[in-house]
């Protein structure tokens, strides 16, 4: 049964991140989880699952529904020495706690001449493609890559994603971490993760694909999409470089610098709509860096600027494709 | 203002949460503290005077919210406090930085309080601020002394305040946390959400309301529906008290009253403190608010200045001679026509140490605005 065996610790994105937080509440008792439903329910999704009876609620607090309130409680808890780990239903939601994030947590560290550091991380499922209409199918990470003092986070993979919520935790500062909830449960992404001190540190982009015509910066669900048009590339005699960036603050770079002195061509992606999403702070870097490595004009792709629709065909109108990953590469390749 | 009858149902709703406690904890103060909290008065009142005359001068940066007339709430709702209760003070209480924990000794370094010069530091933006004066006035804190950081968001500081009294329960310690707001921040979603979590937790949250009935430009009436803001506390079935914010002696019954409540884990109280904003909601706001509030209104509404109804009190209960009451007289009086004659030597010292010390520290170097953005290795 050796391979029933292996096959059992292949884990899925959402139980890597349940491991995590569990392995890290066992290893800090000053660690405290508080969101909406994450104990009794063990969260929407139940990436919460099992940690309340486990700790017991005063570490595992349901909390009411108060997303403001959440992340107040959260910075008091860090200034009496805890680490916390607020879960937002919807990474939707955080809207409801902007204030106590972005005017609060965010600035604390910098108003305080460094005394006081808040090591909070505000997790919650992101992203589009499920049917869940403008209120459950937000990323907008840029609102948080636009306040200092924020980390920002979002991994692709199950491995990253427990190694990267680990990292977040341990960190002394407050980071805002976006999970994939397209990615919890999917069936064909697996991974074999290593046990004990399995750590991504922030600040790290990786290379998904090596390639040498073409590179495709991204991250988060988008990593899949630009993979899958590298394999359409491929079929064309396009060699894509699909790098995962993983961590939006901080920004790694170097790795998508190297890329570009290789590739000279470069396309950007990310899944949230596109006036000051994040793909165009990655191309005003690349700008600025690499204007003179770049062989054709860089093109991203984005959501279009709608908020994202309900029913499947208005979805898939606005939201980034395969397809239109596949267009920008050719096109700046034949550029 | 108040009537008397409010102020007593809400006294005997609350004496029949729990019988056992005192309301009158006032009866327990030593004569030496009585002369201590008048000092305090003095101190207050000195420190809001020097700096409304600094900032009229030209020599301060920023926006004085000052706290005149307001001072019994700072001094009542801060005496009785152990030096490991925390506190948030906002914009108007400036004097709280440096009246915490000020019993245990005004020059005593190890309280946990901070020191007037610490404090004029800051209001000078100078290198020994306790924050390297990178954000204004108020904007103070220390984990520390207890003293929680504010942002300009009103009442944002009470679900911080109900987080550090969460970690209170959880790490089983009794101390409590004051956190202070004007009546239009009871407005906000961030007091209720925050006095919620409090309630269903029965955490040691106790909610100051300065209700000096303006905010800014806004009358309390149309900030709250409800006759007393105390009356909010009904939907989150915690005690709501009226003090009257002129009366010393009051604010620290109705203080240390919801403070041992809290101790017991019977959970958080709201006390609205009945007061009047003397001046503009800032020193830019000085001239406006002499209109849009009436002549009426602003006389009444400064008549009973805290420390002269304090001496009132001391008079009659025998600890302050008449003479000795009448030796300094900064009260009723405009800030502007008060001198350095009006208040004693002692309290003068202590600001002109202070001033002398903001006045001498370098400003910050420019590089250090680049610094602190994210928590720096250990140096």
């Amino acid at each position: 049964m050796s391979a029933a065996a292996a096959q059992a610790q292949a884990k899925n994105y959402l139980t890597a991140l349940k491991d995590a937080l569990h392995e890290e509440m066992e290893r800090d008792p000053n660690l405290v989880c508080m969101g909406e439903d994450i104990g009794i329910l063990g969260g929407a999704f139940g990436v919460t699952e099992g940690l309340l009876d486990r700790f017991g609620p005063l570490r595992v607090v349901d909390m009411p529904i108060s997303e403001s309130a959440i992340v107040g409680a959260a910075i008091g808890l860090a200034m009496r020495g805890k680490r916390v780990v607020v879960e937002m239903q919807f990474i939707d939601f955080i809207s409801c706690g902007f204030d106590q994030i972005v005017n609060n947590a965010a600035t604390m560290c910098y108003r305080s001449a460094g005394k006081v550091n808040l090591p909070i991380v505000i997790r919650g499922p992101s992203g589009g493609y499920g049917g869940g209409g403008p209120y459950h199918s937000q990323q907008n990470e840029a609102w948080f890559a636009h306040s200092p003092g924020l980390k920002v986070v979002c991994p692709s993979t199950p491995s990253d994603a427990k190694g990267l919520l680990r990292a977040s935790i341990r960190d002394p500062n407050p980071v805002v971490f976006y999970e994939v909830k397209e990615l919890y449960r999917k069936r064909d992404i697996v991974e074999e993760i290593p046990d004990g001190e399995f750590l991504v540190p922030l600040g790290h982009a990786t290379i998904r694909r090596e390639g040498s015509d073409v590179t495709v910066v991204t991250y988060g669900n988008m990593v899949h999409f630009c993979l899958k048009a590298a394999e359409r590339l491929a079929e064309q005699d396009v060699q894509a470089e699909v790098i995962d960036i993983r961590t939006i603050v901080p920004l790694d770079e170097e790795t998508i610098r190297t890329s570009i002195e290789k590739t000279n061509r470069v396309v950007v992606v990310n899944e949230a709509s596109r006036t000051c999403g994040f793909a165009g702070e990655l191309l005003a870097r690349i700008s600025e860096f690499g204007f003179e490595l770049l062989d054709a004009p860089p093109v991203r792709v984005t959501r279009a600027d709608t908020p994202v629709p309900w029913v499947k065909p208005l979805e898939s109108a606005v939201l980034p494709s395969v397809d239109g990953i596949f267009e920008a590469a050719m096109k700046v390749v034949r550029y | 203002m108040n009537s008397e009858s409010s102020v007593v149902a809400k006294q005997t709703d609350a004496v029949s949460d729990t019988e056992s406690q005192s309301l009158r904890t006032r009866d327990q103060l030593a004569p030496a503290d009585h002369l201590e909290i008048l000092r305090q008065l003095y101190l207050a009142r000195y420190f809001d005077v020097r700096l409304i005359k600094e900032k009229r001068r030209g020599r301060l940066r920023g926006t004085l919210y000052s706290s005149h007339n307001q001072e019994a709430i700072l001094v009542g709702t801060l005496f009785g406090l152990r030096p490991d209760d925390w506190i948030s003070p906002i914009h108007r209480d400036m004097p709280a930085f440096f009246l915490k924990d000020m019993r245990s000794g005004w020059n005593n370094p190890d309280r946990k309080g901070m020191s007037v010069a610490e404090v004029c530091a800051q209001v000078w933006g100078k290198e020994a601020s306790p924050i390297r004066a990178r954000d204004n006035w108020s904007h103070i804190g220390s984990l520390d002394k207890g003293i929680i950081y504010s942002t300009s968001m009103l009442a944002a500081t009470i679900p911080v305040a109900a987080g550090v009294a969460f970690a209170f329960k959880l790490d089983g310690q009794d101390s409590v946390v004051l956190t202070y707001n004007g009546e239009g921040a009871t407005a906000r979603g961030d007091f209720h959400e925050g006095i919620n979590f409090a309630a269903i937790h029965k955490l040691p949250l106790i909610t100051i309301i300065e209700n000096n009935q303006w905010a800014y430009g806004t009358p309390v009436e149309l900030e709250c529906p409800t006759e007393d803001v105390a009356d909010r506390a009904k939907g989150y079935d915690i005690p709501g008290l009226i003090a009257d914010g002129q009366d010393v002696l009051d604010v620290y019954d109705k203080t240390m009253w919801a403070v041992e409540r809290a101790r017991r884990g019977r959970g958080p109280s709201i006390i609205e403190c009945k007061t009047f904003r003397a001046y503009g909601h800032g020193d830019h706001d000085d001239d406006r608010a002499m209109r849009y509030r009436d002549a009426e209104e602003i006389e009444r509404g400064r008549s009973r200045d805290p420390i002269s109804v304090y001496k009132r009190y001391l008079v009659e209960a025998q600890l302050l001679s008449a003479e000795e009451a009448d030796r300094h007289t900064p009260e009723n009086r405009d800030a502007l026509q008060v001198t350095d004659d009006d208040f004693p030597p002692e309290v003068i010292a202590a600001l002109k140490e202070a001033v002398e010390f903001a006045v001498s520290s370098p400003l910050p170097e420019a590089e250090e605005a680049f610094r602190w953005v994210f928590a720096e290795d250990a140096e």
